[in-house]
């Protein structure tokens, strides 16, 4: 099994969003079946930043793959409700 | 990267439409709430929502315009208005999530609305608001620093006993006679060194109220400038400062007079909302904007100037530099000052309108003493010649003149003229004419030669002041048989036998108008006339329709019929002098009228003597 992890940025918003997706499609250009975004130093988070995972997450779907977030903070575990994308991200507390 | 951020009542940024430059101003705004005791979560959901909100903005407004947040507090209550200048959008009534839960765009404003109490989109012309408010969770601690507010507190006091110092200054100042520009300037280079700016403007509100004047204008030079001013001595130096010069390119750039009409120009749309309206770095001037004639970025304030509800004039003071902080203090001083300088200069300038027209009153009342001195006590009777005139001045005075002399060989010079223009000058004008006219009379039996000698004297004077007067000399033999007239720019002499009326007209230019023209006069034997008649183009407008009021046709037939009916002259003269009155009273603006009517005896039925000549002032 194909398995890489990536730390996201301790802010994954607009001004940083594109640059970060740019380098995770470069890690996961060849197929993967697991990706593991690891969120426990990301403190903020906005629509922008929900928007590259959300990309992502269809990049590995079309590839057979899946894309997991883990430990999101408070702040951002609570914005992925508010905006109801708990029901389309594999969130993981460890 | 620098922002430019303004403490109002809040706090206010400023800041290029970039996201990096929105993240940063975001974070300035944050760190501002933290300072004032919002708590970590409601600091975390402020950063959300204005990142949100500025990246909208940001990614849909023009590259080249600011755009600007300020955010402001009470203990309850939290407000942040976002200002952009894209061209906006419809904000939704219902605001969802995106159907397609996978898309990956469309949550910002989802988000905004959610984590706000109150939310509303203000779309403007050119300019949209956003304005995003919460209440807080809990009421901040008491924080104040009694040190800091004893400090602001004796602040304030000194600045109000320096205000109340200065206006006491200010008021002996206004005592003394000086000039309302003069007053201005002075104070205006007080204000200057008191307020620490670098230029300072005053603008007073005209009386017709529709445009704002310069009044004074000062700015602070560089020191390169000083060093150029001192070596070309060409400035005013401020009495006790060595820094503060009055600048001519400065003044050089300002504007006389302002539009109240152009809401785009900062100091009249501080005059028309009479609000304060800051300025700075980032402000777009509109070119006509004198504030954008300045060489260096500029930032400051136009205060309104108001006096019992009506502003009179706006107050403008700044600095050289894209961002301004000024003490509370030094802007309390400013407004205070202002508003008295603003409410003393109206106070003068009421005054010196005043006096104005107390010096062109009496300038008319003098004009009109001389206007009266020139008529002749009455006019000269004959056994063959009636005469009688009248003279009705418009205003306090007109530059009508007559005259009727008897000449030493019996003969009779009959004058009328119409110096063009009115009051002292007009006056002054027919005196000399006078003058000269009664040195020549060794000429009356000549009128051409007459006129000549007066226009030949007369012309320098009248070219120089781009004068001219018309004349009509009529001379009438001894015997009454004989009439010879000359005209320099004047209507007919007018004749009539009791059957028609005969317009007599040797028409040369008014003097004043060509130094060498010839003058000619005709001459006419008055066998079988009765009455004749001279006259200003102010009794009779030949352009009126026949049927209305005192038209040529209408002063032709009125003479056929005092002819026919063998009236005097004293009596024609009253008829005469009521139809014009009617006239004048009931069709148009009135204006100077001068007559002489003239009756031959013998065509005459017998009437009492009356008074020769009568005058009249509208």
């Amino acid at each position: 099994m194909n398995t890489t992890a990536i730390t996201a940025p301790a802010e994954l918003c607009s001004t940083t969003s594109r640059q970060w997706k740019e380098r995770v499609i470069q890690n996961i250009a060849t197929p993967q079946n697991e990706v593991s975004i690891d969120l426990s130093n990301t403190r903020f988070i906005d629509s922008s930043g929900l928007g590259v995972l959300l990309s992502l997450n269809k990049t590995l779907r079309a590839q057979g793959g899946i894309l997991k977030l883990l430990n999101p903070s408070n702040a951002v575990a609570q914005l992925i409700e508010l905006t109801r994308l708990h029901r389309v991200f594999e969130i993981v507390h460890a | 990267m620098k922002l430019t951020s303004q403490p109002i009542e809040g706090l206010r940024i400023d800041f290029p439409a970039t996201l990096d430059a929105a993240r940063e101003a975001v974070c300035e705004i944050i760190g501002w709430l933290e300072s004032h005791h919002h708590e970590r979560d409601e600091c975390m959901t402020w950063e959300l929502v204005l990142t949100e909100a500025a990246t909208n903005a940001v990614t849909h407004s023009p590259s080249e315009q600011a755009l600007r947040i300020e955010a402001n507090c009470s203990p309850r209550h939290t407000q942040i208005r976002l200002t952009d200048h894209s061209e906006g959008f419809e904000w939704p009534e219902f605001v969802c999530l995106p159907k397609d839960e996978e898309n990956e765009h469309g949550r910002g404003l989802f988000i905004i609305q959610s984590l706000t109490d109150h939310c509303s989109y203000l779309r403007g012309r050119g300019e949209n608001v956003l304005d995003l408010q919460r209440q807080r969770k809990s009421t901040p601690p008491p924080t104040e620093d009694l040190a800091a507010t004893l400090d602001l507190m004796t602040a304030e006091v000194s600045s109000c006993y320096e205000t109340l110092a200065n206006i006491f200054r200010l008021c002996a100042e206004a005592a003394r006679d000086v000039s309302s520009e003069e007053l201005a300037s002075n104070w205006l280079r007080q204000l200057l060194e008191i307020s620490g700016a670098d230029f300072l403007a005053l603008r007073m509100v005209t009386p017709d109220g529709t445009q704002l004047e310069d009044i004074a204008n000062v700015a602070r030079l560089s020191k390169a400038e000083i060093e150029v001013s001192r070596s070309s001595k060409n400035n005013q130096r401020v009495e006790g400062s060595q820094e503060t010069l009055v600048s001519p390119l400065e003044r050089q750039a300002t504007t006389p007079f302002m539009d109240l009409n152009r809401a785009d120009l900062i100091e009249s749309r501080a005059v028309t909302l009479r609000l304060d309206q800051w300025f700075d770095g980032n402000s777009v001037f509109h070119q006509d904007d004198p504030l954008s004639h300045r060489s260096t970025a500029i930032s400051g304030v136009a205060h309104p100037l108001e006096i019992g509800g009506e502003v009179v004039g706006v107050l403008t003071v700044g600095v050289c530099s894209a961002h301004w902080e000024p003490k509370a203090r030094d802007i309390n001083v400013v407004r205070s000052l202002g508003d008295f300088l603003g409410t003393l200069l109206h106070s003068l300038r009421r005054r010196d309108e005043a006096n104005h027209s107390r010096l062109i009153k009496r300038e008319l009342q003098i004009a009109a003493d001389i206007q009266r001195s020139l008529l002749p006590a009455e006019l000269p009777q004959s056994t063959t010649l009636q005469c009688a005139g009248h003279l009705t001045t418009a205003g306090e005075v007109g530059g009508d003149f007559m005259d009727g002399i008897a000449l030493a060989d019996e003969a009779r010079l009959f004058v009328i003229a119409d110096v063009m223009g009115k009051g002292v000058p007009a006056a002054l004008f027919a005196t000399a004419f006078r003058s000269l006219l009664h040195s020549h009379l060794d000429l009356a039996q000549r009128p051409c030669e007459l006129m000549k000698r007066l226009n030949t004297s007369l012309f320098s004077e009248l070219d120089r002041a781009e004068m001219f007067i018309t004349v009509e000399l009529t001379w009438i033999s001894a015997d009454g048989a004989t009439l010879r007239t000359c005209s320099a720019g004047h209507g007919p002499l007018l004749l009539t036998d009791g059957r028609q009326v005969t317009e007599i007209g040797a028409d040369g230019p008014p003097l004043g108008i060509t130094v060498d023209e010839p003058y000619t006069h005709q001459e006419v034997s008055l066998k079988g006339v009765t009455h004749l008649l001279l006259h200003t183009d102010g009794l009779s407008d030949s352009t009126l329709p026949e049927d209305s009021g005192l038209s040529r046709d209408r002063l032709h037939q009125w003479l056929i019929n005092t002819s026919v009916e063998g009236i005097d002259a004293w009596s024609s003269r009253d008829t005469l002098r009521q139809m014009h009155h009617d006239h004048h009273d009931n069709t148009r603006a009135q204006d100077d009228a001068t007559f002489v009517i003239l009756a031959r005896e013998n065509a005459l039925l017998p009437s009492p003597r009356n008074q020769t000549l009568t005058h009249a002032s509208r």
